[in-house]
């Protein structure tokens, strides 16, 4: 009986389906009182001066802070770069900014104060569109974490390359070029932001928040208040969904402020137009140039990407980075010359999304691919397995890949959406309806090097727990950890429990993002269990006499291969060990892996294990009003080993989905910095109409050497392909035509046609 | 949310005495717009009126010679469901059932809807197709407009303070007279409409006796497009008169430029949508007539 | 200002004193602390603040809690009766139908809606019913096998 590959009960099933789930904002602390905050109404301006006494002098009002109240901290904190005060200090660098925050006895009160509070601005002219900013003497809007050379806000400038670029493009027999644009984007996760802070009288703070990462977190606040890591705790419930929304301190230090000046817990819950302002996904313009020869091989490929991070960087710069090495895709190009830069505007923070920095390149060298396979005559399929990476391939960065399913991958998707030429496909085709199929793969890397600790606990009795500060996000972590703690101790899934991050409680571990956490964790968890495997077997060995090797744990016992009647109940190990049956034996190991690669050269390992993934879109297209139709999306993944295969379908179900969303038709706009469509009434989430006819899930498994039970990772890999995979569906439909800027609304698909002549429009 | 009182009186008259005596009070029926205007903070009232403790003024009847009346507290689930909307005006229906979603549709009032006057809704655009009328209440008394009258423009209606929609009417309409209303979103199903087109005819041996085309949603008041009906009258509907007429359509609405698209393709899909929803009017006429 | 009325809460008729200005969600969460209805994004769009009144599914962050009165309202809550689990939440359970979960109670309670409307809704049925009903996790092919499933009995 083994859990890992099997669909068992999700853990936490039962709570999710009865209401009895404890999200954030179901927790109650005796006293608390309630937080609001004010926000900056400009893209760019000084705080020239604020008066809060009204405020203050409010019936219910607890404490209000501002900028005077950080005198005793490190006002600054971030991802990578401390660029983001607690509160506005100098200029507040974006619409929703916060310039102060009041904590009340009711929220209605917390409202009510925060109107009262009088600010004066000086409006400084604003950038917001990122070639803009990236330009030299643009108004700089973080003069401190500039690169001065590159100019503008560029903050960072990463580069990849192979070859020579220059002959490569010359030994091309074609080369085209285009540009292609993806404005930002929401998490959309349905809980917004949320955390409640206290301060212990001894001065310890306790922060409860839905964080995808606790322990940079603590980390964080430990530096801004000036504490030891030992007396700041995070607390981690479960979360209600993430995708990279909730990584890293976003409200938690001004929180945390506002409860020290209160002294009461204080609860703040961001409105959904807050939420908005906290976090979204980069907007990026790619200019792509690709040289190839008649044949169908890639021959030469300059890409440079422009990522616009907002006013605070959080991770951009990481993801930038990312960004550059995997920016011409998942191909064997000989001359290969990449640049990407991370650029600051007057736009709300970035940061990490689902699929992060993969689906903006994607969007770009996917499309290019289908316009390649059209002049030199090639089915896009065949053109890409003709070029993709191979098992053993040397990457751009140098190392060779392993594990490569993606060639798998794409013949999977492309035989799931019924791959098959556009002349049978615009057989099927009506009046103004006409249809077409379209392909995309992509690669993305995990985060790396990165760390992760667990610990594993044996009852006597013979249950155990997992300590991990993994969050459950709703990807089904707790689960899959806890398959693969049961599955190397021989436990069956009920007497295996996962913690929830506690930082006093839990070791360390980097993120929960990325899609690390199977990898990463799991590996960490499997070796830390296997540590009271060998306590066990070692005990068992000298009371059976038997040899170690010919030792199992299967369901709850400790027996001899082949021999069952030969065996030991785990109470009996403990007596073994113990003398009596109690006690408890441990496991712990800190997984750390190696790599990352130079900045100037895009040398060195750039993951610990890549991503592996394809989309197959079937649309249909509305030649007269521009609608399309979704009739079938299939996303295959490398999984290299489903843990759990049905989570891992959801996981897929809801990347496609997001991807579709982005494709068809998320945006975030913004007037001069102003959010024009900054709430759920005028920015969409896709619906179950919206839903693809039909949706198909496919799981390709390469295994990896050093993931558990041989897993990767794959929670994002179903996101980066999915624009190019619909909008090259499109362009088959319409013999061509194409958008390069998402999303595909309907208004420029008829200027696609229009633009191309064709189609039957009357 | 935000504080404000809550009056709730029992009666429309009474609730008009209340937004008669005091400026600052805003009445509130579904509450699915003016709870998340208050909610955006883009509203502060003082005091609410809330009209859902009023009995008497949801009622849907049926009058073959004075036509259809809904009270002002119906819901759009209401109408959708009523088994003499859905014999005797199921284009109006059949909007409905596309407003929003379920839970609006339940919580919503036609009146609520009426009042508020955005642009981008659908029950609108039928009901001027319907010709329909509205009805109302204020401590003077009734009154009676044509909806197309009531709607000046984009959130704003000739409903002065104090006074409150009780009802509309919908005239009968022609025997034989079907119809059908297309929403079209330019994103996510769940989005309001880009644009709505509402026909009505009534077929006889495939000759249109009268045509009824309105157009919603792409400006700041739904449109009749008269003269395409002249147009129709008493003709064979032919592929290219109905093609001209929703030309006419595209040429006489005034498209907005706004997040769901440009005038132009505005104008551009009100000619093909309009020529689609007069087809399939057409057609269910040629599939009906004896 | 308190307003003092009598309603039938998942299956209990009881007298409740409401603020004038609190929405339905707010006092199902402050005042009975029924947390399982949760609040997505305040503007009836999300769904996750779903609960039945009179059978019909409701934003409960847009309905004033005054308006309950004489009605009976249904939450997540009050679908396990006895400890037992509702079909509509054995169904969700059976085909994985969640995965964060903070669109899940809401979700269930449309798909009771659905049920009382459609006794056995087709996949169209379902789709646009619920279709007001978002979830970003990715869970709407589950759901719609668990409605199939419901759909059958």
């Amino acid at each position: 009986m083994t859990l890992v590959g099997i669909n068992v009960e999700m853990v936490g099933a039962r709570a999710k389906v009865s209401g009895a789930v404890n999200y954030i904002a179901d927790l109650e602390f005796p006293g608390q009182v309630y937080a609001k905050a004010l926000r900056s109404p400009y893209p760019y301006a000084k705080l020239v001066r604020i008066d809060t006494s009204k405020a203050l002098a409010l019936a219910g009002v607890r404490a209000v802070v501002t900028r005077d109240d950080l005198a005793e901290l490190n006002p600054h904190f971030g991802t990578g770069v401390e660029d983001q005060p607690v509160v506005v200090i100098d200029k507040a660098r974006y619409v929703g900014d916060i310039i102060a925050a009041v904590a009340a006895d009711s929220r209605e009160i917390a409202d009510e104060a925060v109107a009262l509070i009088e600010v004066e601005y000086e409006e400084l002219p604003a950038v917001t569109e990122i070639f803009e900013a990236a330009k030299p003497g643009a108004p700089l809007i973080q003069e401190d974490h500039v690169d001065k050379i590159a100019g503008g806000n560029v903050h960072g400038v990463y580069r990849a390359a192979s070859g020579n670029i220059e002959q490569g493009f010359k030994e091309s027999d074609e080369v085209i070029e285009n540009t292609y644009i993806l404005p930002p984007v929401q998490h959309g996760h349905i809980e917004p932001h949320a955390v409640t802070a206290f301060w212990e009288p001894s001065g310890k703070l306790v922060v409860h928040t839905p964080c995808q990462t606790p322990s940079p977190l603590q980390e964080q606040l430990a530096k801004v208040f000036k504490l030891p890591l030992n007396r700041v705790r995070v607390i981690v419930p479960p979360v209600g969904g993430g995708y990279g929304g909730k990584n890293h301190a976003r409200v938690e230090p001004i929180v945390a402020l506002l409860a020290r000046k209160a002294r009461r817990p204080v609860q703040w819950i961001l409105t959904r137009d807050e939420v908005f302002l906290t976090g979204r996904r980069f907007g990026a313009l790619i200019k792509i140039k690709t040289g190839f020869k008649h044949d169908g091989r890639l021959w030469a490929r300059k890409v440079e990407a422009w990522y616009d991070m907002g006013a605070y960087a959080l991770s951009g710069p990481a993801n930038t980075k990312n960004a550059c090495i995997i920016a011409g895709g998942p191909y064997n190009i000989p001359h290969r010359d990449y640049t990407t830069y991370a650029v600051y505007t007057n736009l709300p923070p970035a940061g990490p999304y689902r699929g992060v920095g993969a689906s903006h390149v994607c969007w770009a060298y996917e499309s290019e691919m289908d316009e390649i396979a059209r002049r030199v005559g090639m089915d896009p399929l065949e053109l890409r397995l003709k070029n993709l990476l191979k098992e053993g391939d040397l990457f751009i960065t140098g190392e060779p890949m392993i594990s490569v399913g993606i060639s798998e991958c794409v013949r999977q998707a492309a035989k799931a959406v019924g791959w098959r030429d556009n002349e049978e496909q615009a057989a099927i085709s009506a009046g103004p309806f006409v249809r077409g199929k379209g392909l995309a793969v992509a690669i993305k890397s995990t985060s790396t090097p990165s760390t992760s600790a667990a610990s594993v606990r044996l009852n006597a009795d013979g249950s155990a727990i997992l300590l991990t500060s993994s969050a459950e996000i709703g990807q089904g972590a707790h689960t899959s950890l806890a398959q693969i703690v049961g599955d190397v101790l021989g436990l069956p899934l009920d007497r295996v429990s996962v913690t929830f991050p506690d930082t006093d409680v839990t070791p360390y571990d980097k993120s929960t993002s990325s899609s690390r956490t199977t990898f990463h964790m799991g590996r960490a968890a499997q070796i830390a269990a296997g540590q009271i495997r060998d306590q066990l077997l070692q005990a068992g060995a000298k009371t059976l006499e038997a040899h170690v090797e010919d030792l199992e744990l299967k369901e709850m016992r400790l027996q001899v291969r082949g021999v069952p009647e030969k065996n030991l109940t785990i109470p009996q190990l403990f007596r073994a060990i113990y003398g009596e049956p109690s006690g408890s034996l441990f496991g712990n190991y800190t997984l750390r892996t190696e790599g990352g690669v130079d900045s100037k050269t895009g040398k060195g390992k750039g993951s610990s294990f890549w991503f592996y993934s394809a989309a197959g879109a079937e649309v249909e297209v509305d030649v007269e009003t521009g609608k399309l139709r979704m009739l079938k999306v299939a996303t295959a993944v490398d999984v290299g080993k489903a843990i759990h295969p049905r989570q891992c379908d959801l996981q897929n179900e809801g990347s496609a989905l997001a991807g579709l969303g982005s494709a068809l038709f998320e945006e975030m706009c913004f007037d001069n910095g102003q959010p024009i469509n900054g709430s759920f009434l005028d920015y969409l989430l896709p619906s179950m109409q919206d839903h693809p006819i039909e949706f198909e899930s496919l799981l390709v498994e390469t295994p990896h050497p050093d993931g558990p039970f041989g897993a990767k990772g794959m929670g994002e890999a179903g996101l980066p392909p999915m624009a190019a995979a619909i909008g090259n569906a499109v362009a088959n439909a319409l013999d061509g035509a194409r958008v390069r800027d998402l999303p595909l609304k309907p208004d420029k698909i008829i200027a696609a046609i229009q633009a191309t002549k064709k189609g039957s429009l009357k | 949310m935000r504080n404000f009182d809550l009056a709730e009186p029992t009666r429309l008259e009474d609730a008009c005495a209340i937004l008669a005596a005091d400026d600052d009070a805003k009445p509130v029926a579904g509450g699915t717009a003016l709870l998340t205007i208050i909610k955006q903070g883009l509203l502060v009232p003082k005091l609410l009126v809330n009209l859902k403790k009023i009995n008497d003024a949801s009622a849907i009847t049926f009058d073959p010679q004075r036509g259809l009346c809904i009270g002002a507290l119906a819901t759009i689930n209401d109408i959708e469901i009523s088994p003499l909307v859905r014999q005797h005006y199921p284009t109006l229906a059949e909007a409905c059932h596309l407003v929003a979603n379920i839970r609006i549709r339940n919580m919503a009032t036609i009146g609520g809807n009426l009042a508020h006057g955005d642009y981008q809704s659908d029950p609108p655009t039928v009901l001027v197709a319907l010709d329909t009328n509205v009805e109302i209440i204020s401590q003077n008394g009734i009154r009676w407009m044509k909806l197309t009258e009531f709607q000046l423009g984009s959130y704003e209606t000739a409903l002065a303070p104090g006074e409150l929609i009780s009802a509309i009417t919908i005239p009968p309409l022609p025997r034989g007279m079907t119809g059908h209303y297309v929403k079209f979103t330019t994103g996510s199903s769940e989005e309001r409409p880009c644009a709505g087109i509402a026909a009505l005819a009534c077929m006889e041996d495939g000759i249109c006796r009268e045509l009824r085309l309105a157009v919603g949603a792409v400006s700041p008041r739904p449109v009749r497009i008269f003269a395409g009906e002249e147009a129709a009258n008493e003709m064979i509907l032919t592929d290219q008169l109905i093609d001209s007429i929703a030309f006419e359509a595209a040429r006489v609405v005034e498209p907005i430029d706004d997040l769901h698209g440009s005038a132009d393709y505005k104008r551009h899909l009100v000619r093909v949508l309009a020529r689609r929803t007069i087809t399939a009017v057409a057609n269910d006429g040629a599939e009906t007539a004896a | 200002m308190k307003i003092a009325i009598i309603t039938t809460i998942n299956g209990q008729r009881q007298e409740i004193q409401v603020n004038g200005h609190q929405t339905l969600l707010e006092f199902l969460r402050d005042n009975l602390k029924l947390k399982g209805t949760v609040e997505g994004c305040s503007v009836g769009v999300c769904g996750s603040c779903t609960v039945l009144i009179d059978g019909k599914p409701v934003s409960s962050c847009l309905t004033l809690a005054s308006n309950v009165e004489d009605k009976h309202v249904t939450t997540i809550e009050g679908l396990s009766q006895n400890g037992d689990f509702d079909p509509v939440q054995q169904a969700f359970l059976k085909h994985q139908a969640f995965q964060c979960g903070f669109c899940t109670t809401g979700m269930i309670m449309a798909v009771k809606g659905l049920l009382i409307a459609y006794p056995h809704p087709t996949e169209e049925q379902a789709r646009d019913y619920l279709s007001g009903n978002l979830c970003r996790c990715g869970t709407y092919k589950e759901v719609l096998a668990a409605v199939k499933q419901l759909s059958q009995k």
